[in-house]
């Protein structure tokens, strides 16, 4: 009955186990949630991010004059659940470990992520187009024997025009060989 | 006349007033601190009541407009003055008698309950039904807790004065006196259910958990203090640091106010060591370990153990034993 | 150097405004939990508003609390200082746009701490209490 007290004694015996934290740094787990960060280089403009972001924290607007597209993260929004970070396609979004989130509020309307992510144009017609990472090309190009990186420069249209001629010329080839 | 400047000097400076309000402030500093220590925390530091007080002169005092003006401002005054004037009462063996002719345990007895009562005045005065909640609370413990201390004051009163030959010794002084001639009085058998519904008493009359029911800030949002902020709160927590030294020190005197050798400095030392050894028995073990009782628990606590504990040493007292 | 030491005892006081209690649960893992202890700063979560100095509001002020919440704080003594906890009270958060929610809550409260998350670690509501104490400090004129 009386075992409150031993834990008790115990207790004060063995010291506190409390963290220094504002004294001292703190632990921060390998795989902890902090703040999304955008890698614009990586982004495709896909916006699946958008789509599944459960706090509707991520913003894509084009701009008018065609040149690329606004990317705003609001982390005043942001719910940390890593969806984004899941669905991106291109892994251009990544959580760190950092969650020092305190900030007065004459900070709150600069606490977002902002990148311009500029469009490319394509090398057969000149449409706006995003390339994909030469990551993500050599995985979903690994069992064929194209010019990736010439593909990942072109408009779809353009790529099937590209990828047609590829497989007329490759079956003449086939012909002519028999 | 020569005799108001001592009597006022023991009432503001030492052992009443100023020093009292200085070590209570300090137990109860220690008393945060080692509670944390149990729970395997830091805790605040030692001083932290002072800063408390410090911030709370600075805050704002904002009154109910549907209040009872002079009542709710008089209250905390009251509880405060009334433990700043026990505080002169206890005598501390080996440095300080007692004033004379005033050391009496039923004064004592008749102070005590002071600062419940200026909780109770505030608490109804605020005009929230929070308070008149806390109120009731407030009432139901008192009359559950002033069953046993009588019956302690009685029974104590009752073998000193058995043992001296004048039927009943009232006066704190001569309780003192009397144990320092024929040894404490926690050393005799019969006085050991007395003690024991004091220490009982203790938590009881602190409103520290289990028995703080009528402060419980999750039930009724701290009862009566919930209309108070500033400068009347932080004479309520004066008021309440007074009264630690208060019972602590009477707990000390009545039962174990055996002196060292050596000088006044070295007794006052050795008294607060004391007071600070009981605290952490009665007050911060039980508070550290323990959650709350329901009102009704709390009262029955009261009539079913300590009060039958201080009437059986009340009895033997009485016997002659 | 009163209010140097008056700033070294900043008592908490929680709002929920229509939480859905994870931040309520990480502002008590701060008190509770020997880990994390917020009462070595001096704090001490209070049960009245009237004993408060840093009010925490967490969750999204809900249409149906909006006036008892602007009452509660209203009823707060001045110096005060308002940290909003978790990303409901500072952007609506993952209730933003729904047809019960009247915030976010600095429409109608000055809010000067921020803590975003979902909720915010313990560490981080600490650093801002920090903050608020700092703000609560600059208040007093200290």
């Amino acid at each position: 009955m009386l075992d409150f007290l031993k834990i008790l004694a115990g207790n004060v015996f063995k010291g506190p186990s409390t963290d220094g934290f504002p004294f001292t740094q703190a632990h921060t787990p390998r795989r902890f949630r902090g703040k999304v960060h955008l890698n614009p280089a990586l982004c495709v403009g896909c916006t699946i991010c958008r789509h599944v972001c459960a706090g509707g924290a991520i913003h894509i607007a084009e701009r008018p004059d065609g040149s690329g597209y606004d990317y705003t993260l609001w982390h005043n929004t942001c719910a940390l659940c890593g969806l984004c970070q899941h669905y991106c396609p291109t892994g251009a979004l990544s959580t760190s470990g950092d969650w020092h989130n305190a900030h007065p509020q004459s900070e709150k309307y600069q606490w977002c992520e902002r990148h311009f992510v500029p469009f490319l144009s394509c090398d057969g017609c000149g449409a706006p187009l995003r390339p994909l990472p030469p990551a993500l090309t050599g995985r979903i190009y690994a069992d064929n024997h194209v010019d990736a990186a010439r593909l990942m420069r072109l408009c779809p249209r353009c790529r099937q025009i590209e990828t047609a001629m590829h497989a007329r010329e490759a079956s003449h080839e086939a012909q002519s060989g028999s | 006349m020569n005799d108001i400047f001592p009597a006022l000097f023991h009432m503001l400076v030492f052992p009443g007033g100023l020093f009292a309000l200085v070590a209570g402030l300090f137990l109860k500093g220690l008393d945060r601190r080692v509670e944390a220590r149990m729970q395997r925390r830091v805790g605040p530091p030692l001083w932290q009541p002072f800063l408390d007080i410090v911030k709370l002169a600075l805050k704002q005092t904002v009154i109910p407009a549907t209040a009872q003006r002079t009542a709710f401002l008089a209250a905390p005054v009251l509880g405060f003055a009334g433990m700043a004037v026990c505080a002169a009462l206890i005598p501390v063996a080996g440095a300080y008698a007692g004033l004379p002719g005033l050391g009496d345990l039923l004064v004592l007895f008749y102070l005590l309950p002071l600062p419940a009562v200026a909780l109770m005045v505030g608490g109804s005065a605020s005009s929230s039904p929070f308070g008149a909640l806390g109120f009731s609370r407030e009432m139901c413990m008192m009359l559950a807790y002033e069953v046993p201390l009588l019956a302690v004051l009685l029974a104590v009163a009752m073998k000193v004065g058995a043992a001296t030959g004048v039927g009943v010794e009232f006066s704190l002084s001569a309780v003192v006196g009397y144990q320092l001639a024929h040894g404490s009085l926690a050393l005799d058998p019969v006085m050991w259910p007395a003690l024991a519904a004091y220490l009982l008493f203790l938590p009881g009359t602190m409103g520290v958990p289990p028995f703080d029911v009528p402060e419980a800030e999750t039930e009724v949002l701290e009862g009566p203090l919930l209309e108070y902020s500033g400068p009347a709160l932080g004479f309520f927590h004066l008021a309440s640091a007074l009264k630690t030294m208060v019972v602590l020190g009477l707990g000390v005197a009545m039962f174990f106010p055996a002196p060292l050798p050596g000088g006044a400095l070295v007794n006052v030392a050795w008294f607060l060591a004391k007071c600070a050894g009981l605290m952490l028995l009665t007050l911060t073990v039980v508070k550290a370990a323990t959650g709350r009782f329901r009102v009704e628990q709390a009262f029955l606590f009261y009539l079913k153990y300590p009060a039958p504990l201080a009437l059986l040493s009340l009895g033997l007292a009485w016997r002659g034993l | 150097m009163l209010r140097k030491l008056a700033a070294r005892s900043p008592w908490l006081y929680r709002i929920n405004t229509g939480s859905c209690n994870g931040c309520d649960v990480e502002l008590l893992t701060t008190a509770c939990i020997p880990r994390y202890d917020v009462e070595r700063l001096g704090c001490r979560y209070c049960g009245s508003p009237r004993h408060a100095d840093i009010v925490l509001i967490t969750g999204p002020l809900t249409v149906r609390l909006k006036d008892k919440v602007l009452r509660v704080w209203e009823e707060i003594p001045e110096p005060k200082v308002t940290v909003a906890v978790g990303i409901c009270p500072v952007s609506g958060g993952v209730f933003r746009g729904g047809y019960s929610i009247a915030g976010p809550v600095d429409k109608y409260l000055p809010i000067d701490i921020n803590v975003p998350g979902c909720p915010p670690r313990p560490q981080a509501i600490i650093e801002g209490v920090i903050k608020a104490r700092d703000a609560w400090l600059a208040r007093m004129g200290g």
